[in-house]
């Protein structure tokens, strides 16, 4: 069942767009956690004002922060995406089910039919032996 | 304010230092020039401030002139200048233009002014606010970044915590398991259709899947407050499917057999059997699709049963009215097929319904497996399948090219029975089997001396049944018994009688009724033959239909001859299925002789004499037979 198959072009795209959203994610918590030290460092020379730039700092760690949660959040997404993906498009292991099932439903037709076919005997000599009773008895 | 004392502040006369050396000695900044010190004050001058004062001034004033005045006068005013503000601000624009203009005009000649960079002021700074800074919004950002952190460990935790509750995606394993789903875009659609299992009735059968947790978010407000309880109650998963609006509900077949207004039986077809009523939105999704499916089913069988219906040529045309298809089995009995979808629970009339029908479910079944069996058709095609061509044709069909079939043969080939030809077949040989036993139980009661015993074969068809019926007589059971074998078919009978010859009946029962009776005669007079040999008698004569006697209105009266070994006695036993049974006794010769004119000598009394009637009802005996035998005895023992 290992044996790759060529797959179509969608499913080949939509395979490489949950690698690249693997990778973007990330790629960006890295990022900004760098950035985020980065900022901590300080040392830029700006033309803004002090308290500006440390507002800026301020605002701009924020952000990354919750740059990176959200990126946490996506590859949950991105978890949740595959699981999906896999087990919509997982045809071994549907046929497997469907295989098991099928005998599972064929084992049980099987033990039903030969309990019934045992209690349309046991049912066919006794109704036998309940006609010739009935029959010649004299209260009918 | 008497004790104020004037504070004259004057800069150090130190100059700042720029610089200390490492061996102390302090390098000071030369001081400002005159003309640098003079563009540094005239750098701190705030112009625009200047001007806007002048410029508030003016609406100041204007409003305090406006103050005096009433406002009617103010609204007469601004009404009197609309484009006031606009022609201020035009104006005030004009004015940066010109000036910029100027200062460019100054920067580029270079004739009077030269513009220099002045040198700034250096910025205090004060390292540990910037620390402070830093640190405060470090502080920030790491709380955004625990935060975020917690609230995935407690979405974490809360799968963790409810696995009793399987997750969205087990349930959806679950699901894919059972059912065909796929995606399309961002939507999970499955199919509950019979499609793949061969049925090609047009109705989809998708549903979509979606995750329940929406609504459980609007719904775990109010059971908060018994958390334990909630997530025990909540047998529903965390999935939901949605079902088409046509394909909610229960929806069954029902099969009623009619007499003349009258019902005979009927069969409440529910292929779910007393399932739950479907208007639970809380079922879970197995059974919530299992009863969609049976909708579609039940939909499809109907359909199919409609245009059959319509299209069959029926010597008494089939009516299609509503969801009812009434159809004529015998003369005067109508098998009604309908089919009931309620959507909401109506419990009261299904069990209703089914207190009335709850004995057969056959012709349901029947109804299920023939659709069933369209459906297996469908898919299975027989082997070898051929590598181009169509799928379609039978195996017959596609011999007939080899074969050279005639048209006739194809004719045939293309006769294939439908539906609910089926179904009719199989209630009319329903009711040719409930007629039958109701023939034979009621004859079986009516008729005492010879017992009539029927035993139905277990080996049956749908359509063809077989019951064997043994006519014999208490306590002579070895001596003489009737054999016959009843084949019950769709429209007719047939009988196999004892000696081999079949009988073919219609529908009506007292056609058998009528056979049943002759061979209650021939069993008799064979009886007493068998039971005469037995005794030693003899047996003269036989005939099975009497030309003699009254005229019966069915068949023929039976008779027969016996004589005793010495010859001595005869008894004639005459059998009518109508009056029933005569014996009649006769003495050869008599015991005493009268010589009389006509009969001279004893020899002719030989000939036999007079018969006489033997009140059989007066004679002792179990039956028949018995009496029979008794009388032969005491005929025998007394010669």
């Amino acid at each position: 069942m290992s044996v790759p198959r060529a797959l179509p072009q969608s499913k080949e795209a939509l395979l490489k767009s949950y690698r690249t959203r693997l990778k973007d994610d990330v790629k960006s918590m890295l990022e900004n956690f760098e950035e985020i030290v980065k900022l901590a460092k300080g040392d830029h020379d700006t033309q803004l004002s002090r308290m500006t730039q440390c507002e800026q700092d301020t605002f701009e760690m924020h952000v990354r922060a919750a740059n990176i949660v959200r990126a946490g959040e996506s590859l949950m997404k991105l978890v949740s995406d595959i699981k999906q993906y896999l087990i919509l498009n997982d045809f071994p292991s549907v046929n497997e089910a469907i295989t098991q099932n099928s005998k599972l439903f064929r084992t049980k037709q099987a033990e039903c039919d030969q309990k019934l076919m045992s209690l349309r005997d046991d049912m066919a000599a006794d109704l036998y032996d309940l006609e010739e009773e009935y029959y010649s008895s004299l209260n009918k | 304010m008497s004790y104020s004392v004037n504070i004259s502040v004057e800069a150090p006369i130190e100059n700042q230092i720029q610089e200390i050396t490492y061996d102390g000695t302090e390098i000071y900044q030369p001081p400002l020039t005159l003309s640098e010190s003079l563009t540094k004050y005239a750098q701190k001058i705030d112009f625009s401030k200047t001007s806007d004062i002048d410029f508030k001034k003016e609406p100041g004033e204007a409003i305090e002139d406006n103050k005096s005045d009433s406002d009617s006068k103010d609204a007469f005013q601004s009404s009197l200048w609309p484009w006031d503000s606009a022609r201020n601000k035009l104006r005030n624009a004009f004015q940066e233009v010109c000036v910029l203009a100027d200062v460019l005009a100054i920067a580029k000649d270079k004739r009077y002014m030269v513009l220099d960079p002045v040198q700034q002021e250096p910025i205090e700074t004060k390292p540990m606010v910037q620390i402070y800074a830093r640190k405060k919004a470090l502080a920030g950002a790491a709380s955004v970044l625990l935060t975020g952190a917690e609230r995935l460990k407690t979405s974490q935790n809360e799968a963790a915590r409810n696995r009793t509750v399987p997750d969205f995606h087990i349930e959806l394993l679950r699901l894919r398991q059972n059912w065909r789903l796929k995606k399309v875009s961002n939507t999970i659609i499955g199919d509950l259709s019979y499609r793949t299992a061969g049925s090609k009735y047009t109705q989809t059968g998708t549903f979509e899947v979606t995750k329940a947790e929406d609504d459980d978010k609007t719904n775990s407000p109010p059971s908060s407050p018994i958390p334990g309880g909630a997530t025990t109650a909540k047998t529903n998963s965390a999935l939901r499917v949605s079902i088409p609006s046509e394909l909610q509900g229960v929806a069954y077949i029902e099969v009623l057999c009619q007499k003349d207004q009258e019902d005979l039986c009927s069969v409440n077809v529910n292929l779910l059997g007393s399932g739950p009523p479907a208007s639970n939105p809380d079922m879970h999704w197995q059974q919530k699709l299992e009863a969609a499916q049976n909708v579609l089913f039940c939909k499809e069988l109907f359909n199919q049963l409609a245009k059959e219906a319509v299209q069959l040529q029926a010597p008494i045309p089939h009516m299609v009215v509503g969801n009812q298809i009434m159809a004529t089995v015998f003369p005067g009995i109508q098998l009604i097929i309908g089919l009931c979808h309620s959507t909401v629970g109506d419990k009261k009339q299904q069990n209703n319904n089914s207190s009335k029908t709850d004995h057969d479910h056959v012709l349901e079944h029947s109804l299920h497996q023939l659709l069933r069996e369209v459906h297996h058709k469908n898919t299975h095609h027989p082997f070898p399948h051929p590598a181009t061509g169509p799928l379609g044709p039978s195996k017959k069909r596609m011999l007939a090219g080899p074969m050279a079939a005639d048209r006739y043969e194809l004719l045939e080939m293309t006769k294939s029975e439908t539906l609910l030809e089926q179904i009719i077949k199989q209630a009319q040989h329903f009711f040719m089997r409930l007629r039958t036993e109701y023939v034979l139980d009621t004859i079986a009661k009516e008729v005492k001396d010879p017992l009539i015993s029927s035993h139905w074969n277990t080996l049956n068809s749908p359509t063809q049944s077989c019951v064997k019926i043994n006519i014999s007589t208490h306590g002579y059971d070895a001596l003489c018994r009737t054999p016959l074998v009843i084949h019950v078919g769709e429209k007719s009978l047939k009988c196999i009688c004892r000696d081999g010859k079949v009988m073919h009946m219609s529908y009506e029962p007292q056609e058998l009724r009528d056979l049943i009776f002759c061979h209650i005669n021939q069993h008799q007079i064979l009886a007493v033959q068998a039971l005469a040999k037995t005794m030693g008698w003899q047996f003269l004569a036989n005939s099975n239909h009497l030309g003699t006697g009254a005229v019966e209105p069915l068949g023929n009266a039976s008779s027969c001859l016996l004589a005793s070994p010495t010859g001595d006695r005869i008894i004639a036993v005459r059998c009518e299925p109508q009056t029933g049974i005569q014996v009649c006794v006769a003495h050869s010769p008599r015991s005493d002789f009268f010589p009389s004119r006509l009969v001279t000598e004893r020899k002719w009394e030989h000939l036999g004499g007079q018969f006489r009637d033997v009140r059989l009802e007066k004679m002792e005996g179990r039956n028949f037979l018995h009496k029979m035998e008794l009388l032969m005895a005491s005929l025998t023992s007394s010669s």
